[in-house]
């Protein structure tokens, strides 16, 4: 069996546009930089496409942490950015009314070179998990 | 076209199967040791084979090989598989290939799913094996559980005009219409000027040939206009646009014409960057010009006659200020009228003010050339040899920092030790003489720039001047009414934005629309010629057949769940791409959303919103995101590397 420890490791959703932010985490791995297993990182063509309670089903279920990374403005479908943001912080606001951490949920921009970016967004939400769970 | 092929994708049979009792393959690639010098390879297949409908499950050194392939197809056909699973390296690179082996044996290629193993899991957690070899056993899980849920899907098929329409008539437009008619396809040029030729047509001797811009024009604009397969319409904008990938309705204006096209190119170029009343002078003083205008000063065909003079007089010393308009920086420029940064370098005029420095250096000898610039960005092919030259040629180089721009002021007539004089003819060496002015020795140039040259570290140099031409670069054309009727993207410095900058670069991202030249960003003529090339091939092998295949990745509506609320109707930013109809069922009227599917994107902005979940990106529906998140947070107690 899994000593605790290991099970208990908080895990990350990533929801990365197909556009930039997937090829974004790709470009991570092609400069072999490094960031922690607990990430797993699915293929989106547009975040927009879920509605509030997919998130929060997500935290039922027992992700610790969802990145929301997008294109940001750079989004190649028009207003589609926009809709996310105002969405994202509806779910913020939902998360506080069911007593979960707001800051579990984050949404950013990445672009496809933007490896920074992306090393920042999953060390920052690591550190958070790590420290509080 | 036949809409219900879009909303009622071919359904296989499934021999019956459920999603439990599919035969999935699942294969784990060692990427030649990239994934399996981290991932334990082995341990990740039989994770997979311990999951549900893991049929087959395999590992190779190198899927992608044609025996990694063909171990695919075998299984297909041995196994009866009715799913597969590959997990390797990114979908970028051989999703597409696994889906054609897919189709290949007989399949169809959407039942095919990519995990990737190598650049999100092995090459960014070598130091961490066993997390990265149950990273991949999740992922792979995941994987298999969207498999599940797969659906095959048809490629939507229709017909399409074999014409295209080019808007622009530059360089890069008119190289692009060029090369579509070659190929035999029909062109409408649409230029809203009165003539053809954009900016290149103002410019005299061009880098790095050292050309005359209008011959090299003449010649391409003379083949445009003796082509029977182009016509040129010239003052003329479009005005609307309606319709789809192989099947737009253009309306130009003011002809009241009416164009159906199969594809556009948009090549609507670049703007000057006007500088701000006082930036350096501009506007103040008379002395102070623009690269353009210096431009049209050394054209013998230009208003001075090549002549090099300002204010009636010939010019002794000429400033050059690089970056006048572009790497704008916050808090240190001043935002243009649109509230906007330039933060992006226009990248032509490091070499094209280098090269009129060396221009007017070899027609004028007695002219001093001072080019104070941030940075030399002399990036082509070519470029480089500009500053050599310049250099050799005696052009005298400062360099200042962005938070100390130069200043420009009326000279005074007394001056103070320190400065340059560069009254003094260049010496033979092709080196100037610089001596601190002297009373004796007043220099008659109606402005001094002032600058702190970091090549001299930090000293602060008064450099007189009587032409100050500051080196505007390009800003993005103002084309909202095409941006508005074809729902052009727009990145954030206001330049057209293509599907994906390395992948993708001529490809906008609604179907049928490609993008040409300095519209989409800074570029010389070279790299405009090769987008529109670029362009034109993109085009035309869209066109080709005169048939178009779509992506089946778009949002059918399921009519036995939608209640025909309009939510979706409401959400989507496409015109028309979804909408209510009303129809006759079971002897009862209902209302339900119906996708066009020449104009849905497949963005899912109607998914979130529809009430019943009716609507779904097919290849991306949420029931299928659903079973990937429970996947990633399954138990895998039994399988998982744990750390002793
Ligand atoms: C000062 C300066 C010097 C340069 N020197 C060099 C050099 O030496 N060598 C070099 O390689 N490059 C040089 N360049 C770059 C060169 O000018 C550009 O690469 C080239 O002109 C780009 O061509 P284009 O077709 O993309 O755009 P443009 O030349 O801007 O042409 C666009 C055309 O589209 C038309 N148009 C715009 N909107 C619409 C609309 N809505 N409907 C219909 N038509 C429309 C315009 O009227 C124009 O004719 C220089 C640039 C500058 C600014
Ligand atoms: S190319 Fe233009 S914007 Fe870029 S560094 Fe040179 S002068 Fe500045």
């Amino acid at each position: 069996m899994l000593p605790a420890d290991r099970a208990q490791v908080p895990k990350i959703l990533i929801l990365a546009t197909e556009a930039c932010a997937y090829p974004g985490a790709d470009n991570v791995g092609q400069i072999h930089a490094e960031y922690p297993a607990n990430t797993y990182v699915v293929r989106v063509p547009a975040p927009v496409m879920f509605s509030e309670p997919f998130y929060l089903h997500c935290f039922e279920k027992g992700i610790a942490g969802i990145i929301v990374m997008s294109c940001g403005h750079e989004c190649p479908y028009p207003g589609a950015y926009d809709t996310l943001a105002t969405r994202i912080s509806r779910v913020h606001e939902l998360m506080g009314e069911r007593g979960i951490q707001t800051n579990r949920l984050r949404l950013c921009a990445v672009c496809t070179v933007c490896s920074k970016a992306f090393l920042k967004e999953v060390h920052q939400m690591h550190e958070l998990l790590t420290s509080t769970v | 076209m036949d809409k219900s092929q879009a909303q009622d994708p071919l359904r296989e049979a499934d021999n019956g199967a459920t999603a439990h009792t599919l035969r999935i393959g699942v294969y784990v690639c060692h990427c030649g040791g990239n994934i399996s010098d981290v991932v334990d390879v082995e341990r990740v297949v039989q994770a997979a084979s311990g999951l549900s409908n893991g049929v087959v499950t395999r590992h190779y050194p190198a899927m992608c090989s044609e025996t990694g392939q063909n171990l695919i197809i075998d299984d297909i056909s041995n196994e009866k598989l009715d799913r597969v699973v590959v997990a390797a390296c990114s979908p970028s690179l051989h999703e597409h290939t696994f889906r054609a082996a897919v189709a290949r044996a007989g399949k169809n290629a959407y039942l095919y799913e990519h995990v990737n193993i190598r650049e999100q899991v092995s090459w960014c957690g070598k130091s961490d094996p066993d997390g990265a070899t149950n990273k991949a056993i999740r992922l792979v899980g995941a994987g298999v559980a969207k498999a599940r849920l797969l659906r095959p899907l048809a490629p939507i098929s229709m017909d399409a005009k074999r014409h295209v329409t080019v808007v622009g008539g530059g360089v890069s437009g008119l190289r692009a219409a060029r090369d579509l008619a070659r190929i035999g396809l029909a062109v409408t040029l649409i230029e809203r000027s009165a003539s053809l030729g954009g900016h290149m047509a103002q410019w005299h001797l061009v880098y790095p040939t050292e050309d005359k811009a209008r011959d090299l024009l003449r010649e391409l604009v003379d083949e445009v206009i003796g082509d029977p397969n182009i016509t040129v319409h010239t003052r003329a904008e479009v005005i609307e646009a309606s319709g789809y990938v192989g099947n737009f309705l253009l309306r130009v204006e003011p002809e009241h014409i009416t164009v159906e096209t199969g594809a556009i190119v948009l090549a609507t170029g670049f703007d000057l960057y006007q500088p701000q009343e006082g930036e350096f002078g501009y506007g103040q003083y008379p002395e102070v010009i623009t690269l353009d205008q210096l431009e049209r000063m050394l054209d013998p065909e230009g208003p001075t006659s090549g002549r090099l003079e300002r204010n009636g007089r010939a010019v002794n010393n000429v400033c050059l200020i690089h970056c006048v308009g572009s790497r704008q920086i916050e808090g240190i420029h001043q935002p243009g009228p649109d509230g906007k940064l330039n933060e992006y370098c226009s990248r032509v005029c490091c070499t094209a003010t280098l090269r009129a420095a060396g221009e007017i250096r070899r027609r004028f000898p007695r002219t001093n050339v001072f080019e104070l610039y941030r940075d030399i960005r002399t990036y082509g092919r070519g470029h480089e040899e500009y500053y050599d030259e310049a250099s050799r040629l005696g052009v005298l180089f400062c360099r200042y920092e962005a938070d100390r721009p130069p200043v420009v002021s009326p000279a005074e007539p007394k001056k103070g030790p320190g400065l340059i004089c560069a009254k003094h003819p260049p010496g033979r060496s092709g080196k100037l003489n610089l001596v601190p002015f002297s009373a004796e020795e007043p220099d008659d140039s109606a402005l001094v720039v002032q600058v702190k040259d970091t090549l001299t570290f930090g000293e602060e140099l008064e450099i007189p001047a009587d032409l100050v031409v500051l080196v505007t670069g390009m800003v993005p054309r103002e084309i909202d009414t095409l941006v508005d009727q074809l729902k052009l993207s727009r990145s954030a410095d206001g330049f057209l934005q293509e599907v994906h900058p390395k992948l993708r670069p001529v490809e906008l991202a609604v179907n049928g629309l490609f993008v040409a030249g300095t519209c989409q960003a800074p570029m010389d003529i070279s790299e405009s010629c090769a987008a529109g090339s670029a362009a034109a091939a993109k085009a035309a092998a869209l066109l080709a057949s005169g048939r178009i295949e779509l992506d089946p990745f778009l949002a059918p509506v399921d009519l036995d769940v939608c209640r025909g609320e309009g939510k979706c109707v409401e959400a989507c930013q496409y015109q028309k791409a979804v909408t209510l109809v009303e129809v006759e069922r079971d002897g009862r009227k209902v209302r339900h959303a119906e996708v066009n599917s020449a104009l849905c994107n497949g963005c899912g902005m109607c998914t979130a919103v529809c009430p019943t979940g009716a609507i779904q990106v097919e290849g991306w529906r949420l029931d299928q995101f659903d079973a990937m998140v429970d996947a990633l947070v399954a138990d895998y107690a039994e399988t998982e590397v744990s750390h002793a």
